[in-house]
């Protein structure tokens, strides 16, 4: 079950490998390890889902699979590299929209954001539009971020992820924020959205649930520091419903599993 | 309703409920006086600082005074924006600097504007570099610090977004920084504005004998207070229709920082 049997030729199939990672952060005037020993590896094309409790690090890994915070030992590659600083086609969609939005561009310049200046005009202006109409946005290219609701902000964000056409987006509790109907149809778009882009994602989340839903593979992280205590493959048939899915004795199995992974680490 | 509220555009309804107090208050003062209630040698009436104004628009020295002093705010207030602006990047982007720098600004920084003015004096004499010594200093902190200030407080998400998209740190500056430290640089501008204009009065007062201030000073020993007067209003004037200017400038070139530049943060 765990992607353990990694060797060789792997980064043709995986695109994050991690092996050992650790990482400590100054803490008051010492330090605290935040993450221990993690080992896991993210394939090609696939969701990978990473649930816990909060307080596991959960954030912490992703902004190291981003590049964003150095690990303290062990060793994360992409395609094959070691990473040093946010590593090409990464990139991160924050929880908090309200902040990692540029309240002062319009939709559209915030879309534009990671590929003004590097793509030629024309190209800027249909990849952007391509985008937001991805996200059903494009009536509002025009509109500032904070004229939106919080589910359509959030749906910038990924758009502008979006734009960069990135091999893996990293979503950190990307809507963990929303009320529960914007949240079931921003994950019904994330799955249509990544079946037409074919990128892979990694997608952190305290939502069993929503973990279960969305995941092709599923991690348990728990305790303090964080660590990857199971992986779980999760084979549930797709197109996946909002109600069939949800009410399928398989999909109950598995939030059942991942309770019981969950609960037995932190008693 | 949001929209219309932060959508930038200055409305030009007039403030008639403001300028009835005004005119209430004009008309008590000339009441007062073509009463007697009270009977100054040298407080003139409204209608008499009307008729001085006229009489100095007529003669050219009122627009001569005016375009004096307009011409030292102006380039004091320069400046004092374009070096306040830059050392507030510098500061604001660099904990070293600030460690280096930031006691020598908190000594400067009350510093009282007229001390400057016989320091002023001796080396520049009466001239307007003189005005400009006494202006620059005192409008430079406002926007020093509020540069310095906004850069400080824009929140780290923001500089993460910059990075996971692979933005160079000086585009990082420019794309995000600066923009999300907009509204409060402008509020430095504007607070140092207004400053300028006071500070370029008091020079002319005290220093360099040209200008609406210097004029004030030698109508008030001409003995002529209606004339004198006419100075003081017009120096009013001039604070609040550049005051105005600016916000209106601001509001059309960055739409979206002008909801916070209106609030009262000053």
């Amino acid at each position: 079950m765990a992607g353990g049997e990694t060797t060789g030729q792997q980064h043709r199939d995986f695109v994050f490998s991690c092996r050992s990672v650790s990482l400590k952060l100054p803490y008051q005037g010492g330090s605290r390890w935040i993450l221990a020993d993690i080992s896991l590896d993210i394939r090609r094309g696939e969701l990978f889902t990473i649930v816990g409790p909060s307080g596991t690090g959960k954030t912490t890994l992703i902004r190291v699979l981003g590049g964003l915070t150095p690990c303290t030992s062990g060793s994360v590659r992409i395609n094959g590299q070691e990473i040093a600083g946010p590593p090409e086609g990464v990139v991160i969609v924050f929880q908090d929209y309200s902040h990692a939005l540029l309240q002062w561009r319009t939709v559209y310049l915030n879309v534009a954001l990671g590929i003004e200046g590097q793509v030629a005009a024309s190209e800027l202006r249909s990849r952007v539009v391509g985008v937001l109409r991805l996200v059903g946005l494009e009536k509002n290219a025009d509109d500032y971020p904070w004229q939106l609701s919080g589910g359509m902000q959030q749906r910038v964000q990924i758009a502008r992820a979006l734009a960069v056409r990135p091999a893996v987006l990293l979503m950190d509790e990307p809507f963990a924020a929303l009320d529960a109907m914007t949240k079931a149809s921003l994950q019904d778009e994330l799955l249509r959205v990544k079946q037409e882009t074919g990128c892979s994602i990694v997608f952190i989340t305290h939502d069993i649930e929503e973990a279960v839903y969305l995941g092709d593979r599923i991690a348990v992280i728990s305790g303090t520091p964080g660590r990857i205590e199971r992986t779980f493959d999760v084979p549930l048939p797709k197109p996946r419903d909002q109600i069939i899915t949800r009410q399928s004795t398989e999909f109950l199995k598995f939030r059942y599993a991942v309770h019981q992974a969950i609960g037995g680490m932190t008693r | 309703m949001t929209a219309r509220r932060f959508s930038g555009r200055p409305s030009w309804r007039p403030n008639v409920a403001g300028f009835v107090t005004v005119a209430i208050c004009v008309l008590a003062w000339e009441m007062t006086i073509q009463v007697g209630i009270f009977d100054y040698q040298y407080l003139p009436a409204p209608s008499a600082i009307v008729r001085g104004a006229g009489e100095l628009a007529a003669s050219g020295e009122l627009i001569t005074a005016t375009l004096h002093t307009l011409e030292s705010v102006f380039l004091g207030w320069a400046v004092a924006v374009a070096a306040g602006i830059s050392l507030g990047l510098l500061l604001g982007s660099s904990p070293l600097l600030r460690r280096y720098s930031l006691a020598t600004i908190e000594v400067l920084r009350p510093m009282p504007a007229i001390a400057f003015v016989p320091v002023a004096l001796l080396l520049f004499g009466f001239s307007i570099q003189t005005e400009l010594m006494v202006i620059v200093l005192p409008s430079l902190w406002p926007v020093l610090i509020n540069t310095m200030g906004g850069l400080m407080e824009v929140h780290a998400r923001l500089e993460e977004v910059g990075r996971t998209f692979r933005l160079s740190r000086s585009a990082i500056l420019y794309k995000v920084f600066l923009p999300a430290a907009t509204p409060a640089i402008m509020v430095g501008v504007r607070i140092s504005l207004t400053l300028a204009v006071v500070l370029a009065v008091l020079a002319e007062m005290v220093g360099n004998p040209e200008g609406l201030g210097y004029a004030v000073v030698s109508q008030q020993q001409a003995l002529r207070p209606d004339l004198m007067f006419v100075y003081v209003v017009v120096i009013g004037l001039l604070g609040l229709a550049l005051n105005a200017l600016l916000v209106g400038f601001v509001s059309m070139s960055f739409p979206a920082a002008s909801a916070e530049f209106k609030g009262p943060r000053s």
